[in-house]
């Protein structure tokens, strides 16, 4: 009870908290406050409550495929508000963003943490409520995800707190690049739950790297849940998490290309005010 | 890539007709049969039926499945085709004693 | 990292979290491991106990624990068993450990060819309950890691509070600082970190002293130095007088230059060698309307002179502050005004009270200003460049910066509008109201 609640609430933990601290970084740089990202995951805890309730029933929907089809939508979602997000250029600082340009921002933002958390909480409700009945799972369950727990918080703060002490032109790219990782991850979990739903064809698998790092020790449990590594991993899923992750670099270089064109004819405007 | 997966997941629909089914009960948070033998490189369709009042998550590392199955509830799980060999899967939620494996033996 | 005490506190914990828990979750994987190999021993010692007892192959059914279940075979004959076991093999015949469901639940087995009597011993034991057991003594072990850590972070955020009390101490002494308080700063408990920034500190201060003091000694002595000359200037021009025509415009030209220069120089040193709050320590009740109107009927003739509309309007209203430099004010926004107005231009003074303020309020009919240079108009020596008006009009554009300066002196907000005529600019200072002497006494 003990390893598995570390693990289950690890995996869930780490997923959420790399996202979030890598989104509060960009809340940092365009000095939005914090506040938003606590009430999206105050409403990302609600929404995986009712998620977890009505588990049972959304399974059944497809054909008994209704979770794994759910489950890909809302990753599918969360890649493609990923990307709007990074094509607004997140990073770019005050000065040369309008505040008005933080509202979509910050709508992305929200959108991300609560359906991000709402899958992810729900398989924690749905664990926890299942086990903690029994007496002699209570304490070892509780302790167990403490330590998950634990572990993931900690990672997501020196995750925040090493992109923060980066150098400052390194800080928004790094972001960027771990978002398009989690991209990837988004992709390539998807595919694999729609090829488990048989919406998408068997493919071969690649590799096999389980002998030297395997998915259960704790170092492929972290990558698992940082960049979704998997051992044996399908054709489609490698192509769809490089395809996630080539989408997310795309809209940012353009999102960043976009605007230092508009402070171009800015400063053009400008000159030519002054010349009249 | 958004465009080509839309399209995998239109065309990606088809022959459950003859796909063979097999049945895995959970009570008591075991699998029974805890050993199931499938046809290699044939795609199988797993009906895993929850016994159990509490959930239960399916899950493989080697099979690459994931699922979790609400208690007194069954679902479907898609295996295959797969090489023959040992492909052990457990019960998330209760790893200690649910645990079985799929067996693929070259026909 | 707006907080240097939360930045080190969340960094410190997490790493501690972080390895702490993985170190707990290894040490709960190879305790774990040890335990399995433990219980596995025991089974084998039960396996070898059970052969020992069935040494003749009369078969009998033992109560056992429920925890245990166990088979004794020979051959394909079941000799003996537990009565929770079942009627075929739990495990194959070879030898070793395995897992096997039966009975609704999982049981770690044990294969055990006893040689003696060419017998097997199937042994088998309830998984569920040594796990259950072997993770109960682990979690104690692990627990207390989980329960410390909140502990340990608050002792963190103590410590690291204590080490930064001196940095707190020497922020508290500088931002209470009074503005004329040039004492050096001390630090009662230097560290060697925060040495040096005090050091630097006490450097700079001692700088901005000597530096004040010559810029005072100068103010003083620039004082004397020009009055003396103007002074010797206005006699002389006080003897040519009679030397030379009433009507020479020239000679009047330069009488009234000499004036204007006397004039600004006086402003000048009354206004730069004060600071605000010297300058307020020795205010008094000023009637703004009285002095409006007294300032009016000195100017006069100026607007005259250009055939403009002057108007007084408002009512009596007190504030505090310094009537001269008051005076001061309102002729500079007057001349102002006179100078930007056309010829038959109006100029409307009010003194009106709003919202616990007084608003001395100018405007005049002239051409206006764009509200988009509103901010450099208050520029120093900043001069509007509006053609053909400021070339025929005389003046110094030190005169806004003046009203400027002894509005900040009088802590009154200085705006810029357009006036309530058809064109023109509005020139408003907001004053706050002079305490009702009955609020004082309370």
């Amino acid at each position: 009870m003990f390893l598995n609640s570390v693990v289950l609430i690890l995996q869930e933990t780490l997923e959420a908290a790399l996202l979030i601290s890598v989104l509060l970084v960009f809340m940092r740089l365009r000095c939005i406050r914090p506040f938003w990202i606590i009430s999206a995951i105050a409403a990302g805890s609600a929404g995986a409550y009712f998620f977890a309730l009505q588990m049972a029933s959304i399974s059944e929907w497809f054909d008994y495929m209704g979770q794994e089809v759910v489950n890909a939508s809302i990753q599918l979602t969360v890649l493609l508000i990923l990307a709007i997000f990074v094509a607004q250029n997140p990073g770019a600082t005050h000065s040369t963003s309008k505040p008005q340009k933080d509202l979509g921002v910050i709508i992305c933002t929200l959108l991300l943490v609560a359906l991000s958390l709402t899958r992810e909480g729900s398989e924690v409700f749905i664990y926890i409520s299942g086990v903690i009945g029994h007496p002699s799972h209570a304490q070892p369950t509780l302790t167990g995800s403490g330590i998950g727990a634990g572990i993931g918080i900690s990672a997501g703060v020196l995750i925040y707190y090493g992109l923060l002490g980066l150098p400052t032109k390194w800080i928004a790219l790094s972001g960027l690049l771990l978002l398009s990782l989690v991209g990837g991850n988004m992709a390539s979990q998807a595919t694999q739950l729609l090829t488990q739903a048989d919406w998408l064809p068997y493919s071969k698998i690649l590799w096999d790297s389980s002998d030297g790092l395997p998915e259960n020790s704790i170092l492929g449990h972290l990558l698992y849940a940082l960049f979704g590594y998997e051992a044996t991993p399908s054709l489609l899923q490698v192509f769809s998490y490089i395809a996630g992750m080539l989408l997310i670099s795309l809209c940012a270089h353009l999102g960043s290309r976009k605007i230092s064109f508009s402070t171009d004819q800015k400063t053009t405007d400008h000159n030519a005010s002054v010349n009249r | 890539m958004m465009v080509l997966g839309l399209g995998l997941v239109l065309f990606g629909h088809y022959s459950v007709a003859g796909t063979p089914v097999i049945e895995i009960e959970i009570k008591d948070h075991l699998f029974f049969p805890a050993t199931i033998e499938i046809p290699a490189n044939t795609k199988v369709k797993l009906l895993v039926i929850n016994r159990d009042l509490t959930a239960e998550e399916f899950e493989s590392y080697e099979l690459n499945r994931e699922k979790v199955i609400s208690g007194n509830r069954k679902a479907v799980i898609f295996i295959g085709p797969l090489p023959p060999g040992e492909y052990p899967f457990f019960g998330e939620f209760y790893p200690k004693t649910a645990q079985g494996k799929v067996v693929v033996i070259d026909q | 990292m707006k907080s240097i005490r939360v930045f080190l506190l969340a960094s410190i914990l997490a790493i501690l979290t972080l390895f702490n828990f993985v170190a707990a979750l290894q040490g709960y994987q190879s305790s774990l491991l040890e335990a399995e190999k433990l219980f596995d021993s025991q089974l084998l010692q039960t396996a070898k106990l059970i052969a020992n007892l069935y040494v003749d192959n009369t078969t009998s059914n033992l109560n056992y624990l429920s925890t245990h279940a166990y088979q004794v075979w020979h051959d394909d004959q079941l000799l003996a068993a537990s009565n929770n076991a079942q009627s075929e093999a739990i495990t194959d015949r070879y030898p070793g450990f395995g897992y096997a469901n039966f009975d609704g639940y999982r049981w770690r087995t044990l294969a055990y060819f006893d040689h003696n009597h060419d017998n097997w011993i199937i042994a088998a034991e309830r998984t569920d309950l040594r796990f259950i057991l072997a993770e109960s003594v682990i979690t104690k072990a692990v627990l207390p890691i989980v329960l410390g850590i909140p502990l340990v972070g608050l002792l963190i955020w103590l410590i690291i509070g204590r080490g930064l009390k001196p940095l707190r101490d020497l922020s508290d002494q500088l931002k209470n600082k009074q503005v004329n308080d040039l004492t050096p700063v001390e630090t009662p408990e230097l560290k060697d970190e925060l040495s040096q920034v005090v050091q630097s500190i006490n450097v700079m201060i001692r700088r901005l002293g000597t530096t004040l003091e010559r810029e005072k000694r100068f103010t003083s002595d620039a004082a004397h130095e020009l009055r003396t000359p103007i002074s010797a200037l206005k006699i002389q021009l006080h003897n040519l007088e009679e030397d030379i025509p009433v009507d020479n415009e020239s000679f009047a030209q330069l009488q009234s230059g000499v004036e204007r220069m006397q004039h600004l120089i006086e402003q000048l040193l009354s206004l730069y060698r004060s600071t605000p709050d010297e300058f307020s320590s020795h205010f008094t009740s000023v009637n703004l309307y009285q002095l409006a109107q007294d300032v009016i009927a000195e100017q006069h003739l100026i607007f005259e002179g250009k055939n403009q509309t002057l108007a007084l309007e408002g009512s009596n209203n007190v504030i505090e502050g310094n009537a001269f430099t008051l005076s001061t004010l309102l002729q500079n926004l007057l001349s102002n005004a006179n100078k930007y107005t056309p010829t038959g231009g109006s100029i409307l003074v009010s003194v009106d009270e709003n919202n616990n303020h007084i608003c001395l309020k100018v405007e005049d009919s002239g051409p206006g200003i764009a509200p988009s240079d509103y901010g450099k108009v208050l520029e120093r020596f900043q001069r509007l460049n509006n053609k053909s008006e400021v070339i025929a009009t005389q003046g110094c554009g030190l005169g806004l910066t003046i009203v400027q300066h002894i509005a900040d002196l009088h802590h009154a907000d200085l705006s810029i509008s357009p006036s309530s005529f058809a064109s023109g600019t509005a020139f408003s200072i907001l004053f706050k109201k002079a305490p009702n002497p009955d609020e004082k006494r309370i």
